[in-house]
């Protein structure tokens, strides 16, 4: 039996719009296994993107429960699901999110760094290198091309050697060709690193290349 | 290991800081922070130069630090200054007459030490031209028109008193000059040693006794506090001397409300741009966030760069306030003495705490509710939650705010306008702007209007922002274009500066001619006649005026009366009105301290003759112009029958001294007083601070402008998104240019319209109430102003256009 590493236990979230409560998602049960791919797909506006943000402890529910690495999210406070994040999660975004001040290198030793490791600038290369961008470790994100920002997201994700990779829409932002090759390098590394992949796509090509795929769908979750 | 680690961490986090800094994510914040500290270094190093020159300017006027003026001696006082450590000197001065062999003439005799003046300065040219500072035992120096008046020369005998005297040589230029003709006598000098042998001390005599000193303020201070003043005792210092302590203490007021405006004006655009600074930061403390970075972390990156921006902010901005204090220092080369007086480390101290009080809430609030943010924002986009958090960072400046101008009126009466008005301006540009929206338009105005109308909270505090500047902008002008405005009024170019004493009435048609002969500008011919007032009512005044009034000047001498057929037109009427026959125009401060109203009854005695005149007006008289001024002004069928002699001013220059000097040897019984030396320093004092008020009110001018610079840039800058995505879609360079000349043109108009407006509702109670001047209203600026502001945004617009065109890459 493998380790669940994403637990989620009737999780509901709604926001309130104008005095109205709208809900976002509905009752969402489902496990997650260590080493897993897995796609969560749906339209745009079905919820993708709240339910990550929920499994990752970037917001809460408005009721249910999520277990993280077997630690229950609704009784840790904001510090303490910080810390899980930088020490076992990672995310690769769909607008990159690089710090434009930093240089390639830099932006890829932040997560080392936030996780109070200092500069393992040694590693920060290897992994530059293994994404093919050996050689442009000073270049700033606002000297790279946008699957160059992209790859250098993917460099940074894997620096702390995460337990989850979250992925939001990674291929997003850019075209077909730069896209596959994106996607080619996300896989490899998740296989080499182990890591347990949790992507969000609106792409079914993408998502059958995954382990498991569930749909949202106004707000249920199903799983194909 | 863990120490390298935390070390290599650390070396990151500089690094990046250092890069935010440079690659532009905190330089608007540094710039603004940059241009408070520079504009308070420079402006309260020049305030304190300024204020040391303004201050031995008047204290070289009245000789000394602090005067003591007394009718009786007062040795203890002496001792107790001598204690505290203070320079002292003593002057005896009395009035008698000198005789010549020739002639007699009533002079004012100052006996004084040698160590007189303390400050200021003494020219005494003696017969080989030769300059002395001093006066000496046994020597006698007189001013040089009693040269004529009693035809004598340098080395000549004179007769003072009792005493027989050489004269030593002529006064060239003294202290303690005094405005009033009446009061002016020709001096003379003695040294102390010699006041004895002129037997003038005597018991009932009217002797004056003033004791100068110098040294510490806290030492003056406690010489004060330990001294209980009798009646018909004073202290005079800089602060309460007449004309120039009017001067200084008002140009001190300036100065001290253009730091407080300057201050202001920075600090709004400091707070806009930390805000906006926290703003484009929030998607990268997400980012940070959602990779577990915790507050303390975020805490500590936020500190290192603010640290280093405060560090940088600090040292930039003191070296630029010492350069601008260099710059603003340049035009006053002329006028400000050689060796200007440092002004120590307090700039740089004060600068720090303006810095720190201002920015710590400026920028410590939004960035105590920055680390707020939701890690959930890197995924999506969320409206921001009011937040309290922080508030009572507000505190640090306002406490410091009552500590530094608890007891400045005249800022506490701006600032509390100022939070009145900015409501108001805000909300009546809103108004404004929104009435304008009811026309209609061509596509640009329309489409700029419906925007301003949308973002109604954005607007509302751009147009506060925007129309405060320009406000505290023309208040700097306007009260510095008043305030000059009423002192050159009071003492304008063309003042009288020779006073014709004495013209007998038999001269009085000839001595006109003559001035008029030779085109000399000169005032209506004025009879005197020496009196005293006897009778208020029919009740003597020893019987009806209180006994601690007996002792004014009104009372205790003779003095000079005259009759008119109208009033001078320099004399505002206060009360009642002039009269054909039978009345008196009274002074106000005599009709105040003698309780003397409208229709009293008031007697008295000319040449041992009494003259009853029934009031008929109170008069304000400005003691301080250089004109005849007269406490009792009778119509003609009360005195004009009496025996007088004639008094004249007029203007002559430095060309025509020949010609004075033929009227003293035509008339030498006309006894003439020459004001044009004081009249000098008067101008000169003048001069110096109406180029030290313009140079600060240019100062401020630039910094507000500099500053409305900045807000447009950055709001600019926040539109660029928007812009861009035009852009993007093809819109022309015209029509993105047009819309927001539309929007900011229209913007800035409405603004510096209202602010013109509110400028001057401030100015006029400022003037009226704070300053106790005339107040004026000024057209002009609500033409000016408007036009600033469009300027304002062309160049703003002009200078981010190029980068806003640019499409989406």
């Amino acid at each position: 039996m493998s380790l669940s590493i994403i637990k989620t236990v009737s999780v509901c979230k709604s926001v309130s719009s104008n005095e109205a409560q709208l809900s976002i998602l509905n009752d969402i049960s489902f496990e997650i296994f260590a080493r897993e791919r897995v796609a969560i797909i749906g339209t745009s506006g079905a919820g993708k993107s709240t339910l990550m943000g929920l499994l990752a402890g970037l917001d809460s529910p408005s009721s249910g429960e999520i277990e993280l690495l077997g630690q229950p999210l609704s009784q840790l406070d904001d510090e303490q699901r910080a810390k899980i994040r930088s020490e076992s999660i990672g995310f690769v975004f769909q607008n990159f999110l690089l710090i434009p001040s930093l240089t390639a290198l830099e932006n890829v030793t932040l997560p080392a760094i936030l996780r109070g490791e200092g500069e393992d600038i040694v590693k920060a290369q290897q992994l530059l290198h293994s994404v093919g961008l050996s050689g442009r470790e000073t270049h700033l994100p606002a000297q790279l091309s946008g699957g160059e920002q992209q790859r250098v997201a993917l460099a940074r994700a894997f620096m702390t050697q995460p337990k989850i990779l979250f992925a939001d829409e990674p291929t997003g932002n850019l075209d077909e060709k730069t896209a596959q090759n994106i996607i080619e390098l996300l896989f490899e590394m998740n296989r080499e690193y182990g890591t347990t992949l949790v992507l969000i796509t609106h792409d079914s090509n993408l998502a059958e290349r995954c382990d498991r795929i569930l749909t949202i769908h106004a707000g249920e979750l199903q799983e194909l | 290991m863990q120490t390298s680690n935390v070390s290599s961490g650390n070396k990151m986090l500089l690094r990046w800081s250092l890069r935010e800094i440079w690659q532009g994510q905190l330089w608007p914040v540094m710039a603004a922070l940059t241009l408070i500290v520079a504009c308070v270094v420079a402006l309260s190093a020049l305030a304190i130069r300024v204020d040391a020159v303004l201050t031995s300017q008047g204290r070289a006027m009245i000789a000394a630090d602090l005067v003591f003026n007394s009718a009786t001696a007062t040795p203890s006082l002496l001792s107790d200054a001598q204690n505290l450590g203070l320079t002292s000197s003593s002057q005896t001065r009395f009035q008698t007459m000198a005789f010549s062999d020739n002639n007699m003439q009533l002079v004012t005799v100052k006996s004084v030490e040698s160590s007189y003046p303390l400050r200021g300065e003494l020219i005494l040219m003696g017969e080989t031209e030769k300059v002395s500072h001093s006066v000496q035992a046994s020597e006698l120096w007189i001013d040089e028109q009693l040269l004529s008046l009693l035809a004598v020369n340098i080395g000549d005998k004179l007769a003072i008193g009792d005493a027989e005297l050489t004269i030593s040589g002529k006064i060239i230029a003294q202290p303690e000059v005094t405005f009033n003709p009446f009061r002016t006598m020709p001096s003379v000098l003695i040294h102390e040693s010699d006041l004895p042998k002129t037997g003038a001390i005597q018991v009932g005599s009217r002797v004056q006794y003033r004791t100068f000193f110098k040294g510490e303020k806290s030492a003056l201070t406690q010489l004060q506090q330990n001294y209980q003043l009798q009646a018909s005792q004073r202290w005079i210092s800089e602060d309460n001397n007449g004309r120039s302590a009017d001067l200084i203490s008002k140009s001190k007021q300036y100065l001290s409300l253009t730091i407080v405006m300057v201050i202001l004006m920075a600090s709004v655009t400091l707070i806009l741009t930390c805000q906006h600074y926290a703003r484009s930061r929030i998607d990268t403390v997400a980012m940070l966030k959602s990779m577990g970075a915790s507050k303390g972390w975020l805490r500590r990156w936020l500190l290192v760069q603010v640290g280093l921006m405060f560090t940088a902010g600090l040292l930039l901005g003191s070296l630029v306030g010492i350069l601008l204090e260099l710059l603003l220092r340049l035009p006053l080369q002329h006028i400000l003495p050689e060796q200007l007086p440092g002004y120590g480390y307090l700039p740089f101290v004060f600068a720090t705490l303006v810095a720190l009080l201002i920015g710590l809430p400026a920028l410590g609030i939004p960035l105590i509710r920055l680390l707020d943010t939701s890690a959930i924002v890197v995924l999506q986009a969320q409206q921001p939650t009011p937040s309290k958090k922080g508030w009572w960072l507000n505190i640090l400046p306002i406490a410091a705010f009552i500590f530094f101008y608890g007891n400045n009126s005249l800022v506490w009466m701006v600032l509390s306008g100022l939070i009145v008005l900015f409501f108001v301006l805000a909300n009546s540009s809103y108004a404004l702007l929104f009435l304008l929206s009811r026309y209609k338009w061509g596509a640009a105005m329309s489409l700029a209007l419906s925007r301003i109308k949308r973002s109604q909270k954005i607007t509302i505090m751009q147009l506060a922002a925007l129309s405060g500047s320009l406000l505290l902008v023309t208040l700097i002008w306007l009260l510095r274009s008043d305030l000059l405005g009423d002192w050159q009024q009071t003492l304008p170019a063309e003042t009288a500066n020779v006073f014709a004493l004495n013209i007998a009435p038999a001269q009085q048609q000839a001595y006109l001619q003559e001035l008029d002969k030779n085109n000399i500008t000169r005032s209506p011919a004025y009879a005197i006649i020496r009196g005293r007032l006897t009778a208020i009512n029919g009740g003597k005044i020893k019987d009806t005026v209180a006994p601690e009034k007996q002792d004014i000047n009104v009372l205790h001498r003779e003095i000079n009366f005259t009759w008119a057929k109208q009033l001078p037109d320099y004399n505002e009427v206060l009360e009642g009105a002039w009269t054909d026959k039978g009345g008196v125009s009274v002074e106000q401060s005599v009709a105040k301290d003698l309780q003397i109203g409208i229709g009293d009854s008031l007697d008295f005695t000319v040449n041992n003759q009494t003259v009853v005149a029934t009031v008929n007006s109170i008069r304000a008289v400005n003691w301080q112009s250089m004109k005849p001024n007269f406490y009792f002004i009778f119509t003609p069928d009360v005195i004009a029958q009496l025996p007088a002699t004639w008094l004249v001013s007029f203007r002559i220059d430095d060309s025509q001294t020949p010609l004075l000097n033929e009227l003293g040897r035509n008339y030498p019984t006309v006894s003439l007083l020459d004001f044009r030396i004081i009249g000098e320093k008067i101008q000169q004092l003048l001069a110096q601070v109406v180029w030290s008020l313009s140079v600060l009110a240019g100062l401020g001018v630039v910094s507000g402008i500099l500053l409305i610079f900045t807000l447009l840039r950055l709001s600019l800058t926040q539109r660029q998104r928007e812009i861009t995505l035009y852009r993007t879609l093809g819109a022309s360079r015209r029509r993105i240019s047009q819309t927001l000349w539309c929007e900011y043109g229209v913007m800035a108009v409405v603004a510096g319209f209202v602010a013109a407006i509110g400028a001057e509702s401030i100015e006029f109670s400022l003037m009226k109430w704070g300053l106790k001047l005339t107040p004026s209203v000024h057209i002009e600026m609500w033409f000016i102003v408007p036009l600033l502001a469009l300027l304002l945004v062309f160049a703003s617009l002009m200078s981010a256009i190029k980068q806003l065109l640019q499409p989406l890459q």
